[in-house]
């Protein structure tokens, strides 16, 4: 028997004419998504920072600007497209790929809506099928999310090493420090949600998170989300940890040598992960398309759909405002903050959460565990300041210049 | 299978799509290649170096710590989503990995692998702040001293 809680039920058995359809309607209906919600996203930023700056933003291409993107994505086509002469010419055009199509991908494992409420699995009813409203819900859900913000590295990797430029390398290389750092800080605080989960796939984490205090913000103690917050902020290379494309100092970073579409592909990536990750946060940690309370008239499968982009479009608004807020950081600040603050403090409230979990489960006094995890954690915590203040001392006797 | 059907088909849709703007690119716009436009950027002037082809050793502790991390988070996530059917067995094992794995963190930030950039100098206030230092003692006069005419004049 197939647990279908971690299953799109539409996919399972032999594919048959309506099944096929819908699959095909949903591929169509995401691709068209993706698209629409990224060109709104850029207009959304440009407009809203233009707010925060006491300027008006685009506001001549359609009603509010609201076709700007439109219009600069018509632009791109028809300017040159330049292959540095010493570039890597099959990378080079590669690297575009690598960035755009995973970002793309990360839409699929998304529950963009269905009813969740009261233990209900978020099924729908399409056309006499049975179906979730997201693309696709394979088993590995959010291994698949992981897997997608891995190659995405490679993109930004490869597109600097291809250029044949100094800038682009130095972004690059600096880009991939950033993005595997940050990596494992943001798979350590997923490994607390799953412990509550117990499941990988996406419809089972939101199905988990019924009602507020077993939203996972609040049920795995509100550090993770913040740890994951920080972390997918510097995964996505935005401000301020956007040292990537720090202008001042690297031109335009990793994509300077490209232009044309080339270009644009890649500037589509970076907003369409913007959204994408809004979605993973709101998946992982706000309970999906699970309501607050219950709207009335809409019916319950929509108003999922309503609550996940009420929350997505917090998230959009919340990385808006860090840019248009947030000085960068410097590098050494951001490796600090990554390696000695966020992975300690992720890796300690998952041995944390699971020693309250086994606690639980063995019907130890919940008291005592917390006390003795608790002064683990501030020894381990102790350990690395001693750690830190250990090496600060040898780089000073050494008079360390680098 | 079926459940992967779905993702191929979207990734279908997404290379064609960045295949299709290439080939509408390449149709629209011009190509007027030249010598200036093919030179890797350099802000206007002529390159003068080779791209570096060594970096500092940093970013390969950092990759390799990635990978150790990488390790931990393979042992951490099956044990997560599989913590009731393992036991308290599994939790004891994790502890155990754990500590060691967080002993060789503290060796290795203690050895300063993860120090990047100079050591931090705070430079006291009152060294930029000193009474002595005035719009006359810090501005140079520019073009009295040493210009003829001055001299003659003076």
């Amino acid at each position: 028997m197939v647990r279908l809680l971690a299953l799109d039920p539409v996919a399972i058995g032999d594919l048959l004419w309506t099944p096929l359809l819908i699959i095909i309607l949903k591929v169509v209906a995401i691709f068209a998504i993706g698209l629409l919600v990224t060109m709104f996203m850029v207009w959304f930023e440009r407009k809203a920072i233009a707010g925060m700056q006491n300027r008006i933003g685009p506001n001549k291409a359609g009603p509010w600007g609201l076709l700007q993107t439109l219009a600069d994505g018509i632009k791109l086509f028809f300017k040159e497209d330049l292959l540095p002469d010493r570039a890597d010419r099959f990378v080079f055009k590669l690297a575009p790929y690598l960035a755009f199509v995973p970002a793309f991908l990360v839409w699929s494992v998304i529950p963009l809506g269905g009813d969740f409420s009261d233990g209900k699995n978020g099924i729908v009813t399409w056309f006499g099928e049975q179906t979730r409203v997201q693309l696709a819900d394979p088993p590995v859900g959010i291994l698949l999310v992981l897997a997608l913000s891995s190659i995405a590295v490679y993109g930004i990797m490869l597109a600097g090493w291809s250029s044949g430029s100094k800038y682009p390398l130095l972004g690059s290389v600096r880009a991939s420090a950033q993005m595997v750092s940050y990596e494992a800080a943001l798979g350590l605080s997923i490994a607390t949600v799953l412990l509550l989960a117990g499941t990988l796939s996406t419809s089972g984490i939101v199905a988990n998170q019924d009602g507020f205090t077993n939203w996972h913000v609040v049920s795995t103690g509100v550090v993770p989300f913040i740890i994951f917050l920080l972390a997918a902020t510097a995964e996505l290379n935005r401000p301020p940890f956007d040292l990537v494309e720090a202008e001042q100092e690297l031109v335009g970073g990793f994509n300077t040598e490209y232009s044309s579409i080339r270009f644009g592909l890649f500037f589509l990536a970076e907003f369409m992960n913007t959204v994408t990750m809004s979605g993973i946060i709101v998946t992982l940690f706000w309970g999906g398309p699970q309501g607050l309370f219950d709207i009335p008239i809409i019916p319950g499968a929509i108003e999922g759909t309503i609550w996940f982009i009420a929350k997505v479009l917090l998230f959009l608004y919340v990385y808006v405002w860090f840019r248009a807020t947030l000085p960068r950081f410097r590098y050494d600040q951001l490796m600090d903050l990554g390696w000695k603050i966020l992975i300690p403090m992720s890796l300690g409230w998952f041995m944390l959460m699971a020693a309250l979990r086994l606690g639980r489960d063995q019907d130890w006094n919940q008291a005592v565990v917390a006390i003795v995890s608790a002064a683990v954690l501030i020894v381990c915590a102790g350990l690395i300041s001693m750690a830190m203040k250990v090496s600060r001392a040898n780089r000073e006797r050494e008079g360390a210049t680098f | 299978m079926g459940q992967y059907l779905p993702v191929v088909a979207l990734l279908i849709v997404g290379v064609l799509f960045g295949v299709l703007s290439f080939i509408a690119s390449r149709l629209l716009a011009p190509r007027r290649p030249s010598v200036a436009k093919e030179a890797p950027y350099e802000c206007g002037i002529l390159p003068s170096r080779e791209p570096p082809e060594r970096f500092p050793v940093s970013f390969y502790i950092v990759a390799m710590l990635f990978i150790m991390f990488d390790i931990e988070i393979i042992f951490i996530y099956p044990f997560a989503v599989a913590r009731q059917e393992l036991g308290a067995f599994a939790f004891w094992e994790m502890l155990a990995f754990s500590s060691v794995f967080f002993l060789t963190f503290v060796y290795v930030i203690a050895r300063g692998a993860l120090d990047w950039g100079p050591i931090a100098r705070a430079r006291r206030l009152s060294d930029a702040v000193s009474s002595d230092r005035t719009s006359s003692s810090t501005i140079r006069r520019v073009g009295l001293e040493g210009r003829l005419d001055a001299e003659q004049a003076a």
